[in-house]
């Protein structure tokens, strides 16, 4: 297994294709680098195949059928059926737009918060470190459908629910009790308040990861040449974390279009449908009224989505180099 | 140091910010805790009512004997533990092959992984389940634990791609130099300056399953073989659900995922990449 | 690194012991199934106070009376359970048979996933020996998937205190009088009169049959004409007249106080629910108050339709993928005869054999007596597949025109539009 040190740096350099190479070598090559990369990833792939790929390649399947989940039973194909019937409902254009609005509302706020808040964390003055990132990690780690729950109590209208009674009996800055889930917008708001304070802990504990992880000789170096906090800030931190705000990026815009728990245990919907998203309406579609082909293709078109709108994010996976 | 600069006025500023953070995100879990004070909670009660409780372990007693909620309270452990350090050395194996390594297909088979993650699979449970029956594994923990463990691969890999690709390659030459191989490089470099990501990664992945509902009541045929997340919704009835217990299940619930919070975070707290490559 | 991989260690050795208890004691759980024994498989969603009793009683007495069946109890959590049913089925792992919600019945059976009872050796003696009413709900295409194990329905509940306060001495017997009594409550300082659980099918349609509304005609086959007839309208808008004039709680649209809370605390006149408000607020360890005490019931207020509430309940289905369907049948047939339906009653389950409701032993729980009144005139939901489907499609419509977005008549003609189409697959 001893490999010469040159390599390193001809991997380095592979980014720019040698056409002189004749086929024949870069076979052999490929095959080689296989052989060495096989023990490493193999268990990874086949797991991989077996309970993700191939249960998404049925999926996609399914998306083209009118599916019958009777185990034996006919599901003819369809063709492009499911996919056009979604542009003629209601239900769905609602589920688009607040699936949209999700992500561009939560996605921004999210991420800023979850990086202000590692890095307020991570300064070196800060006592009871530990205290901290446990407070902020606690609603990630609770049950979705408990603090689901919790948060449609928390928000009940009239005097009930603690959010109305904080602000108009205690505190008196509303002139009357808000009711929160029976009006569209007031439910949104709840809708997205939830989805930020349930995973902007997740944000917070991977940039501290990160954070943990650059040199602090970095810093060193630039507040010798009189760099203060906010240019350090921009020039070392903000640089070294590229790589991970890709990741927390792609995840958070996967999370906020993979948004369910939220409105199916808040709001389930309403009021009128109002608050429909993709996910809940691919659930419904599926659980409830056993259209699985239609609930498929949802969820294909959703996962294309998301799959472009992240594309050329995802290019930048595996290029950044910074040391 | 550069931090040594920082006023008390800053200082102060900043501490102001992250106690109002922290309010927000521990306000409703004072609330939930003191929900747990209430008797018959069937219907929830009146923040007059809740701010007027004396605390009491009433709930917790009655949810502990209930649902064979120990029993499961155990079985989870074990299944989120097991689950957690396959899905770790997994997850860490395959991420390495990601990022350390040139092959031919790497990009491709990695923009596949991330397709997989954004398309959700509504029936998944089905092929999976058809493969866990063929293999003779269902009602076993051995299943849910391949099924975890094998299914989130993805997901990890991609979480631990990005902190493998910040390590230096220069690092590798002491190792190379001493005629150390792969696997040396693996276990001597990446895993040890990986410690922040790793620990991140152990508690996403503990708590994860041991949040997870759906898979386990599919694959677990055995009521004494069931999770907590299962004996907590047992808590919520078909016609009427006693809050007061709900929550008082999701507080205990709560603890052990703490703890295993508490015990990985201090391991990447003390270390980071500088210190770990000055040891070399 | 040492540190991290020690912990490890250390947390995998623990894992490992727990492995080896965790085995040792599931060990007794599986059965050591001896010669010829079957073991079949029920899936249950029985409550805590019911669960005991058939662990407790229906177990042990239905495996005296049948050496040769070991019955495997599983209760499963109510929250994804269709989901759960779903997975078994297509996966080939749903159990012998289930204890399941009378609506989902004819959906499943549609799909193909439960076993025709109807041929089954003397279902002609089970059929005779339960209500009509209840037996209906497992009916799809003339046959019968499904036995009825329990049934129940909702029945008007008044609060006494707010009766009183608002000088109305009798329950009233007519939607009129429940009007007024509700005008008088409001009057006399009360939150709410009259509470419906939610703007859906299950919480309206006991005022929207009673009121004169119908969801289809007599065989099921036709909503529009029906679901959008005058006198559907009429009933809408006596509704939305309600709304207008204050005297609906706020649950209706999903406000609070939530009924239970409304009448619990004397905020409320009047709501309409089932068996189940007694049994669990009677259960509660610490109650201040007994509910039998604080309210009184009535039937469903008489409106142009008659008093009609909605029925629910829960039938026995037999999966079609089940191995042992003949010992299934057995179990389903035993769980009909009297003996059980009466152990079950106890818990307030009302029973569906004839015989163990006209028990006087039943008919003392209680509360019952106005429940099984009103199961007379009660109606079913329309039982047909497509209701999960119709009924998303009612409720949004109702929803709107209660919130005002839609008259009554536009909210049902959609109502029907979107119903006949549904209808059609």
């Amino acid at each position: 297994m001893t490999v010469p040190k040159l390599e390193t740096q001809q991997l380095k350099k592979q980014h720019t294709p040698n056409p002189g190479r004749k086929e024949k070598s870069a076979l052999t090559k490929g095959l080689k680098q296989w052989g060495e990369v096989f023990p490493f990833i193999i268990i990874g792939l086949v797991g991989a195949a077996v309970f993700v790929i191939y249960p998404l390649i049925k999926g996609i399947i399914m998306s083209f059928q009118d599916y019958n989940i009777m185990p034996g039973a006919d599901s003819p194909f369809v063709g492009l059926e499911n996919y056009k019937q979604a542009f003629h409902d209601e239900q769905f254009r609602y589920a688009v737009r607040n699936t949209l609005l999700n992500t561009v509302v939560t996605v921004p706020i999210n991420w800023i918060l979850g990086l202000v808040f590692a890095v307020l964390i991570n300064m070196q003055f800060i006592k009871y470190k530990i205290t901290f990132r446990t407070l902020y990690y606690l609603p990630i780690i609770t049950s979705w459908i408990v603090v689901a729950f919790l948060f449609r109590y928390l928000f009940a209208d009239g005097e009930n629910g603690l959010i109305n009674y904080l602000l108009y009996n205690k505190l008196g800055i509303i002139d009357e009790p808000i009711s929160w889930l029976q009006n569209q917008w007031t439910a949104m708001v709840v809708i997205w308040a939830f989805h930020i304070w349930k995973t902007v802990g997740w944000t917070i504990v991977i940039y501290l990861a990160a954070l943990q992880g650059i040199p602090k000789e970095l810093y060193e170096a630039a507040s010798i040449d009189g760099a203060n906090g906010l240019k350090l800030f921009k020039n070392v931190t903000i640089p070294l974390l590229g790589p991970v705000t890709i990741f927390v990026l792609i995840n958070l815009v996967i999370g906020a279009f993979n948004i369910f728990p939220q409105v199916y245990f808040i709001t389930n919907g309403g009021p009128i449908g109002q608050t429909e998203v993709l996910q809940s309406m691919i659930y419904k579609e599926a659980f409830n009224n056993f259209k699985f082909g239609y609930s498929s293709a949802l969820g294909v078109m959703m996962g294309l989505t998301i799959f472009l709108i992240t594309w050329t994010q995802q290019k930048k996976i595996g290029r950044q180099r910074f040391f | 140091m550069y931090t040594t600069k920082t006023s008390l006025f800053w200082k102060s500023v900043v501490y102001a910010v992250l106690i109002v953070g922290v309010a927000v995100f521990i306000l409703p879990f004072i609330y939930m805790i003191l929900t747990t004070f209430v008797d018959n909670a069937y219907t929830l009660p009146r923040p007059s009512e809740v701010f007027s409780v004396t605390p009491n372990l009433d709930n917790y007693e009655t949810v502990w004997d209930k649902n064979n909620f120990f029993r499961y309270f155990l079985n989870s452990l074990l299944i989120a533990g097991v689950s957690m350090i396959g899905s770790l050395f997994l997850g860490a194996m395959t991420a390495y092959a990601f990022a350390r390594f040139q092959f031919p297909f790497k990009e491709f088979l990695f923009r596949v992984f991330l397709f997989t993650m954004m398309i959700p699979v509504v029936l998944a449970i089905v092929p999976q389940f058809t493969v866990i029956n063929s293999l003779g594994l269902v009602n076993t923990y051995a299943g849910l634990w391949l099924l975890y463990i094998g299914g989130g691969v993805v997901g990890s890999t991609f979480f631990l791609r990005g902190f493998f690709e910040t390590i230096p390659k220069e690092l590798e030459d002491s190792i190379r130099m001493d005629g150390g191989g792969n696997w040396r490089i693996f276990w001597n470099i990446y895993l040890p300056l990986s410690k922040p990501a790793l620990g991140t990664m152990a508690i996403f992945s503990f708590s994860g399953t041991w949040d997870e509902y759906f898979v386990a009541l599919t694959i677990i045929k055995d009521e004494a073989m069931r999770t907590l997340p299962i004996a907590l919704m047992m808590f919520q009835g078909q016609h009427a659900s006693n809050w007061a217990w709900i929550f008082a299940a999701s507080i205990i619930a709560l603890l052990p995922v703490v703890l295993v919070y508490i015990i990985f975070q201090k391991q990447f707290v003390k270390s980071g990449i500088s210190e770990g490559s000055m040891k070399g | 690194m040492q540190k991290l991989f020690s912990k490890l260690l250390g947390l995998l050795s623990i894992v490992a012991l727990l492995l080896v208890s965790a085995c040792s004691s599931s060990d007794n759980s599986t059965d050591k199934s001896s010669g010829d024994k079957v073991t079949i498989e029920y899936w249950h969603t029985y409550s805590d106070q019911e669960e005991k009793v058939l662990k407790e009683k229906i177990k042990p007495l239905f495996e005296k009376e049948h050496p040769n069946i070991k019955l495997k109890l599983t209760r499963m959590p109510y929250e994804g359970l269709k989901q759960q049913v779903i997975a078994g089925v297509s996966g080939n792992a749903a159990p012998d048979l289930m204890r399941m919600d009378i609506i989902w019945v004819p959906e499943f059976a549609k799909m193909g996933a439960l076993k025709d009872v109807s041929s089954l050796k003397s279902f002609d003696e089970v059929k005779s020996s339960v209500f009509e009413g209840p037996l209906a709900t497992n009916q799809f295409d003339g046959k019968y998937y499904g036995v009825p194990v329990n049934t129940n329905t909702k029945v008007a509940i008044y609060d006494k205190k707010v009766l009183e306060k608002a000088g109305v001495t009798e329950v009233p017997k007519t939607m009129e009088e429940l009007a007024a009594a509700a005008k008088k409550a409001k009057d006399a300082g009360a939150k709410g009169g009259i509470t419906i659980g939610g703007a859906n099918a299950w919480g309206v349609l006991p005022y929207f049959w009673s009121l004169g509304g119908k969801l289809t005609n007599e065989d099921y086959t036709k909503i529009d004409g029906y679901v959008n007839s005058p006198e559907s309208v009429k009933a809408l808008e006596q509704l939305i007249q309600w709304k207008k004039d204050g005297i609906l709680s706020p649950t209706i649209l999903g406000g609070e106080p939530g009924a239970w809370d409304g009448i619990k605390k004397h905020e409320y006149m009047m709501l309409d629910d089932g068996p189940w408000f007694y049994s669990v607020l009677m259960n509660e360890e610490k109650k201040k108050e007994d509910p039998l005490e604080y309210t009184v019931r009535g039937l469903i207020p008489e409106g142009p339709g008659g008093s009609r509430s909605v029925i629910g309940g829960e039938d026995l289905v037999i999966f079609a993928n089940s191995k042992h369907p003949e010992e299934a049948w057995t179990f389903a047939k035993w769980m009909l005869t009297e003996e059980p339906q009466k152990l079950m009653a106890d818990t307030g389950l009302i029973p569906t054999n004839k015989n163990a409701a006209q028990d006087p032993e039943f008919l003392k729980v209680p509360f019952v007596k106005e429940y099984v009144d009103q199961l007379n005139t009660a109606l079913p939901r329309t039982p047909i597949p497509q209701w999960s489907e119709f009924e998303q499609v009612f409720n949004l419509n109702i929803e709107k025109a209660i919130r005002g977005k839609m008259s009554a008549k536009q909210a049902l003609d959609d109502t029907a539009k979107q119903g006949e189409a549904i209808l059609k697959k």
